[in-house]
């Protein structure tokens, strides 16, 4: 294990091409059910639910064969905003409009209540359970078919004149390009380190030292991705891409009542572990 | 040449990604030695594992298993000190121009003195020291804008960046990859100088076998994360038959002679500098073409 490998902590956006029923949904219909997975998971306040929805999680990672590892491991960069955002809401939540429950400590402004640490836990739960059923989607979809799905979905917004296919473009390109920085990172910080930079050496309060380590690295990764953007400008009008012209595409997708079946099963499941009056 | 390791490898192993579906195993146990005052090239093909090696050298891989010893520092030992090590050890990126992050050309070959914290003096010093060397005369260049460089100059001042730590060995990656053939041509003509007069170990890694054979004393072969030969030029270049079973290209003058020798004149393979290919084919010349060829046409 070395300090500089970046591309592998970064699990969101990498596909694994293995075959489940998961890889061979329709794009169209997974992205819609994964999405109305997500707006549930982050409505949800009861505990018993997000226990569901975690559990859920895990059984999607079973169902598409994935790695679980692989998924929880993309789950360590976050913890450290997980612990800031708990150690607030711990802090100061309780003294909210909408404090309520038992209350456990109550010291001048400090108060903890039985709702704020169900806050606390919940909200790092669902922060858990987000990140678990994206990388599914990731991990088990091509950015490509991604893209297709999105655009098919968005499809209707035409009629207001929203600009579906350069959106969801400007979607794909952005979650296609997240491991190739990820890598140039990696390459421009051994560089970097080669000539005596020590990346992460400074102390947590010094902010500024911290700061300026991170020039050598933000110029010259700025300066790439303004290349690669001219680059990839020139690569598609060079394919005849031109933007708002109408596309056919190579793969027509097309929904069968298997995907109809999971997209009806995730839109239950969401609603009863919503809705559902669990006990506590 | 002094023939005391300066670089030593014993059975190193790495793999990418462990515990991820990308697991990849790029060492499959190398054993390498570098002799001090040694230019040393590592050929092989895309995906070999030459590049993860080198970067064993200056620590930023540090060894899953076997060893590597660096003039004298164990890199498994983790009280090895890093930026001693780095700072011995110069390591020039394929693409070195791309890191390029200050404004002016003196700024950016300072950042690695300064970032040792040498005084101002001394760093000036190396800075001097190190543009003269890479070719870039220092009052003329030192206040010029990075951006406004050509490819060649850049990968000068890249160079010149690595050269002010005053390194003791100096590690490539692929160090002419994607320059003009004069830039490259006067690139390899630099490092052969500070091989000769400034007795700097030089290790490269190369898919140009002309380079390697005008520069490298020893050559060393890649393949599958193994090196699976080890030689001169001049011997590894006349072992046909293992530049045959891992299609290792050949330099043009080799080629030239392997020819020749095919077609059934006698000549040395092991002599394959241009002025002795071209002196071999003049005596061939001198001697008449043979009969039997000709007669048929």
């Amino acid at each position: 294990m070395t300090r500089f490998e970046w591309s592998r902590k970064i699990t969101i956006g990498h596909y694994i091409p293995i075959d489940s029923i998961i890889h061979r949904l329709d794009s169209s219909c997974k992205l819609l059910g994964f999405t109305v997975l997500i707006v549930a998971i982050a409505f949800c306040n009861s505990y018993f639910g997000n226990v569901l929805f975690f559990t859920f999680a895990l059984f999607l990672f079973v169902l598409s064969r994935l790695p679980i590892r692989y998924g929880l491991s993309g789950i360590k960069p976050a913890i450290p905003f997980m612990v800031i955002l708990a150690v607030l809401q711990l802090l100061f939540y309780g003294g909210g409009v909408t404090a309520s429950g038992t209350v456990y400590i109550h010291y001048s402004f400090l108060l903890i209540t039985s709702d704020s640490v169900r806050l606390v836990v919940v909200s790092a739960m669902r922060f858990v359970e987000i990140i678990l059923v994206s990388s599914v989607l990731t991990l088990s979809t091509p950015e490509t078919e991604l893209m297709h799905g999105m655009e098919r979905l968005l499809k209707p917004l035409k009629y207001i004149r929203f600009p579906v296919h350069q959106f969801s473009l400007i979607i794909m390109i952005a979650v296609r390009f997240v491991p190739t920085f990820a890598m140039e990172m990696e390459k421009l910080m051994k560089a970097q380190a080669s000539r005596g930079a020590a990346f992460g050496t400074g102390r947590w309060w010094q902010i500024i030292r911290r700061t300026k380590d991170m020039f050598p690295l933000m110029i010259p990764l700025f300066r790439s991705a303004m290349a690669r953007a001219d680059d990839l400008v020139l690569a598609m009008e060079c394919r005849c891409f031109v933007p708002g012209q109408s596309r056919t595409t190579y793969r027509r997708g097309k929904a069968r009542s298997r995907d109809f079946s999971f997209l009806l099963i995730i839109i239950g499941f969401s609603l009863f572990a919503l809705f559902y009056p669990f006990p506590g | 040449m002094a023939a005391e390791p300066i670089i030593d490898v014993q059975h190193l192993e790495h793999t990418y990604m462990k515990g991820t579906p990308f697991v990849h195993q790029a060492l499959t146990g190398v054993s390498i030695t570098v002799y001090s005052g040694e230019c040393v090239a590592i050929i092989g093909h895309t995906g070999s594992g030459k590049s993860t090696l080198v970067q064993h050298f200056n620590g930023l891989i540090l060894p899953q298993k076997g060893k590597v010893i660096v003039d004298g520092a164990d890199l498994s030992d983790k009280k090895t000190d890093m930026k001693g090590l780095r700072q011995k050890v110069g390591l020039v990126f394929q693409d070195p121009e791309s890191q390029i992050f200050e404004s002016l050309v003196g700024d950016e070959i300072a950042y690695g003195p300064f970032k040792m914290g040498w005084p101002i003096k001394d760093v000036r010093d190396a800075v001097k020291g190190a543009m003269e060397m890479a070719g870039l005369p220092f009052d003329a260049m030192k206040d010029r804008p990075t951006a406004a460089l050509s490819g060649g100059q850049k990968r000068k001042v890249a160079l010149a960046g690595v050269l002010a730590l005053k390194p003791k060995i100096l590690v490539l990656d692929e160090p002419t990859a994607g320059l003009d053939p004069r830039s490259g041509m006067e690139l390899l003509g630099r490092l052969k100088t500070l091989n000769e007069q400034e007795h700097l170990t030089i290790v490269f890694i190369s898919h140009h076998l002309e380079e390697v054979a005008y520069l490298a004393d020893r050559i060393y072969v890649l393949d599958h994360g193994k090196n699976i030969g080890e030689g001169s030029p001049a011997t590894l270049f006349s072992n046909k038959k293992m530049l045959e079973k891992y299609r290792i290209g050949t330099p043009e003058t080799v080629d030239i002679l392997y020819r020749l020798q095919d077609a059934g004149f006698s000549v040395n393979v092991a002599h394959y500098g241009i002025a002795e290919v071209a002196s071999q084919i003049c005596s061939i010349l001198e001697h008449g073409p043979r009969r039997d060829r000709y007669d048929t046409v």
